[in-house]
């Protein structure tokens, strides 16, 4: 539905002007009450399905299943979107191409839904590369900056790639369960026995998550994320940190009934997300540029969602999955917030360079509340919503620990705590960059305040729900986690979550976090300092090093390659063609000798058409041998009558009258294109050249000439003709009584159809060639 | 080329010639024709008067987009294409229907015409668009 309303949106644009924007929140606002209205059913623990058949043969139908899952992603998508498109009001300049934006904003939102509500391998996959394409196009909103189109590109690229790996692994997995249908296999356990003992299960298991970590940026695919941030700043926080990174996540969640349950499963999901997390938080203190920060926060965000969803054994299914779902919730409405505000700052101070920043505090009052609630919700500090699910996973880590036992009881929490004091330490960093200390003297405009309330709204009403759903987490918990966890876990989910719950191992490990989280404060210009001088000795051991080597060979070993295939003149090519051509048919025709050659040849032609050959032969002797160009053409459109001419003759008049229009145009064109270039006499060709090229057409055309008459009266029995059949079925079936045009609009409709659309792309060709050869000189 | 009598007799030419591929892709179905030719013949008078009258003198008053034709011929042939399709036929599925009117008699309602009709445009853009571009180049 977003589809539909985005593509009539040029069209509102002409009635709203620049206020746009409102139109596109409206659509999002009716995505959101349409998700809404499935919420019920879904809260009682029901699932709803459907499908149109869209290819029965491969049994892939066009179908949806909503469970706990998909309705809160539709919740977020829509919701956030509703967020964003208003903000967006304020955000962009009236300048920009709106139209543009908002309508690219919402295809992004229709994907999104889209693809959550698949319930089909190919359909979310289809959906899924809309995603990445339609993020592409946001990232490089700004098209004329090299930095935007450097990060769309990459995104696009890792992205996408990441995408074809998934897509693999749906066929290894159609292949082992038969099926493309994600409920047949999430509920059947038969299928899910088989898939467990299948040889390709790791096969499967991995490519698809190949697929989900390049969305969500784990691993070392995590280096698109930091570029995407050239995107406007309500494209970063609408894709890169409420919605389509989660893509990943919600297909890990969306598979881990399917797949979860095994070693490969926790050594991979959780092994890739532990390590995600404690790089991406630690290399987030290098960053200076706000939403730099913001990127790898959101990357090691990211990473202790995959942590938590890895966390199941064969016995315990699950131990992280409500965690991981409360956290998901919490972190799209604290990290929408951060960017908000991160857009605000940047919008008021013209600089997103936290050094340059500094008590702005007195000076922007409550984006400075805004923004200190929604990192203090980051950092895990009760009580806002971001304790309460981080809570949620130490207590998971402890328990995972503790179920795999050994020396991981201790390791698991020990890594979990680590990456919350990262955490802790960059949250504290936004607050104490931006709005704490002094103002710096330099580097700022002289007035810089709260922006207007269209701007700061957005943002209070997330702040407003951290800190609702902190203190009465039931609300969040009864109606979105809740269903969502049963979703996942496909059993009944009785969660409490409750602020307080007595002195327990969580709580000493929050505390912990806070005591070395503030350590590691102290020390973070240090800490920063260190990776930059890292960075600058071993420039090899970054993941972007290798990703920017690979690129640039790609371009330069294509360039070679290219530069050796086109050299230039056409004939080059077409003498490799008619050589490729004569190979094709010389080596059979050597193998088969003198049986190809019919022995007794029926030469009872007219004496018309006997003229009419000879005409033609002159024509065609014209065409190649007159000196001047003009004389060549209109030898060469003579030919095409005399072609015409035969057909009448042959008694097909609609052959003729489409020849002899086509030719009057085609030498049109060709005399236009004639005039510009000098009428000079042809060149001097060497005697070398001239023999090969004779030697080449010879050889074409007694290889045309002995095919035809093969197939009219040679070794070949002629086969039947086709055209009694159309000559009987074309009144009937089509209602008309030229066959040749029937053939054409109907029985091979099909066809027709790809030969006006090869037109098109011939018109585009040519209007490509002139123009580009025009920007050159 | 440009003599006195080309302009006139392209004068006289042009209304005819268009009328005449009107006729030529609605009698198609039936007769020789259709929307390949008609469209051919469409695009050979336009370039004819180009010809004539020169490309600059006629896009003084008459210079219409040709890639906009080209588009709206291909979405009417696809959506005729696709149509067949909401009336749970098969893609491409033909209708016909008779239908009497008072003055013509007898006419035959074929939804293959309809995406004859988008074939007669696509080739027109197409063609016009290749001229024009080729013409216009310096």
């Amino acid at each position: 539905m977003p589809f539909v309303l985005a593509g009539i949106l040029p069209a509102v644009e002409k009635l709203l002007k620049d206020k746009i924007g409102w139109y596109a929140s409206a659509v999002a606002f009716l995505s959101l009450l349409l998700v809404a209205q499935a919420a019920p059913e879904i809260i009682h623990g029901e699932t709803i399905q459907g499908s149109i058949e869209w290819l029965p043969s491969v049994g892939i139908d066009f179908s949806f299943y909503i469970d706990g899952l998909s309705v809160m992603f539709g919740f977020i998508v829509s919701g956030i979107g509703v967020i964003i498109m208003s903000y967006s009001n304020g955000y962009m300049s009236k300048k920009e191409d709106l139209p543009r934006y908002y309508q690219q904003l919402l295809f992004f939102m229709g994907s999104m839904l889209g693809m959550v509500f698949s319930a089909n391998t190919i359909q979310l996959f289809i959906f899924w590369e809309l995603t990445s394409v339609t993020s592409f196009m946001l990232i490089g909103y700004w098209r004329n900056r090299p930095m935007s189109v450097y990060g769309a590109t990459k995104s696009m690229l890792i992205t996408a790639t990441g995408g074809l790996f998934m897509l693999a692994g749906f066929l290894v997995l159609h292949a082992i369960t038969g099926t493309f249908d994600i409920p047949t296999i999430m509920h059947s356990e038969s299928i899910k026995e088989m898939l467990h003992g299948h040889d390709l299960f790791l096969a499967a298991l991995i490519l698809i998550f190949i697929g989900a970590a390049s969305k969500s940026a784990q691993g070392p695919f995590y280096i698109w994320l930091p570029n995407a941030m050239e995107a406007p700043t309500p494209v970063s926080a609408f894709l890169h940190s409420a919605t389509m990174v989660k893509a990943g996540i919600y297909l890990v969640a969306r598979i881990h009934p399917i797949f979860s349950g095994t070693d490969a499963w926790f050594i991979m999901v959780s092994g890739i997300g532990i390590f995600t997390m404690l790089l991406a938080g630690f290399l987030a203190f290098r960053q200076t540029d706000i939403k730099g920060i913001l990127a790898y926060s959101t990357i090691s965000q990211l990473a202790y969602l995959m942590t938590m969803y890895g966390y199941t054994t064969h016995h315990h299914p699950g131990i992280g999955v409500a965690a991981a779902t409360f956290h998901l919730l919490n972190h799209a409405t604290f990290k929408a917030c951060l960017f908000l505000v991160a857009g605000i700052v940047a919008h008021e101070t013209a600089t997103r360079d936290i050094t340059k920043m500094g008590g702005l505090r007195k000076e922007m009052p409550i984006t400075f509340i805004v923004a200190t609630i929604g990192a203090l919700s980051m950092a895990g500090i009760p009580p806002l919503n971001g304790f309460l699910s981080k809570e949620m996973f130490y207590e998971s880590s402890v328990e995972m620990g503790h179920l795999l036992g050994g020396p991981w009881s201790i390791l698991i929490p020990a890594l979990a705590v680590l990456g919350g004091v990262f955490t802790f330490a960059y949250s504290i960093k936004l607050i104490d960059g931006i709005f704490l200390g002094k103002r710096p003297s330099k580097g700022l405009p002289d007035h810089i305040h709260d922006p207007s309330m269209i701007m700061l709204a957005p943002a209070i009403f997330l702040a407003g729900l951290i800190i609702l759903f902190g203190l009465v987490p039931s609300i969040p918990v009864h109606y979105f986690v809740g269903p969502t966890v049963s979703g996942i876990l496909l059993e009944e989910a009785h969660l409490h979550v409750k602020l307080w719950h007595g002195i327990t191992p969580s709580l000493i490990m929050t505390i912990v976090t806070f005591a070395l989280g503030i350590l590691t404060y102290t020390q973070y210009g240090k800490i920063a300092d260190w990776q930059d001088r890292f960075n600058a000795k071993f420039p090899w051991i970054s993941v972007n090093y290798y990703y920017d080597a690979t690129v640039e060979n790609a371009k330069n070993v294509t360039a070679k390659f290219s530069n050796r295939m086109q050299p230039g003149p056409v004939k080059t090519y077409v003498v490799a063609l008619l050589l490729l051509v004569i190979a094709m048919f010389a080596i059979p025709a050597a193998l088969l000798a003198t049986s190809f050659i019919p022995q007794n040849l029926n030469f009872d032609v007219p004496l018309y058409e006997s003229l009419i050959f000879l005409f033609m032969v002159v024509s065609a002797l014209g065409a190649a041998l007159l000196p001047r160009y003009i004389p060549a053409i209109i030898s060469l459109s003579g030919l095409g009558y005399l072609v015409a001419l035969l057909f009448i003759y042959l008694q097909a008049p609609d052959l003729a009258l489409t020849q002899v229009l086509v030719e009057t145009l085609s030498t049109i064109i060709f005399l236009l294109a004639i005039v510009k270039i000098p009428q000079k006499f042809r060149e001097h060709i060497p005697a070398s050249t001239l023999v090969r090229d004779l030697l080449i057409s010879v050889t074409i055309a007694s290889i045309v000439f002995i095919m035809l008459i093969n197939a009219t009266q040679g070794i070949v029995p002629p086969f039947e003709s086709l055209s009694h059949y159309f000559i009987e079925k074309s009144l009937p079936l089509a209602g008309g009584h030229n066959i040749v045009n029937v053939i054409i609009v109907d029985f091979r409709g099909y066809d027709t159809l790809g030969e006006i659309s090869v037109l098109c792309l011939a018109a585009f060709g040519v209007y490509n060639l002139i123009h580009s050869r025009g920007d050159d000189q | 080329m440009t003599t006195l009598i080309t302009k006139t007799i392209t004068k006289i030419c042009l209304p005819l010639v268009i009328l005449f591929s009107i006729s030529l892709l609605l009698a198609g179905h039936n007769n020789p024709g259709g929307g390949f030719i008609g469209g051919v013949m469409f695009a050979s008078v336009i370039a004819l008067t180009y010809v004539a009258y020169g490309l600059d003198f006629i896009k003084s008053f008459f210079n219409p987009d040709w890639g906009n034709w080209f588009g709206f011929g291909l979405l009417l042939a696809s959506v005729t294409a696709f149509a067949a399709m909401a009336f749970s036929h098969n893609f491409f599925r033909s209708a016909v229907e008779f239908v009497h009117l008072p003055f013509f008699g007898e006419i035959e309602l074929v939804s293959a015409g309809l995406f004859d009709i988008g074939v007669y445009f696509v080739v027109i853009g197409g063609l016009l668009s290749i001229f024009k571009n080729v013409g216009d180049d310096r």
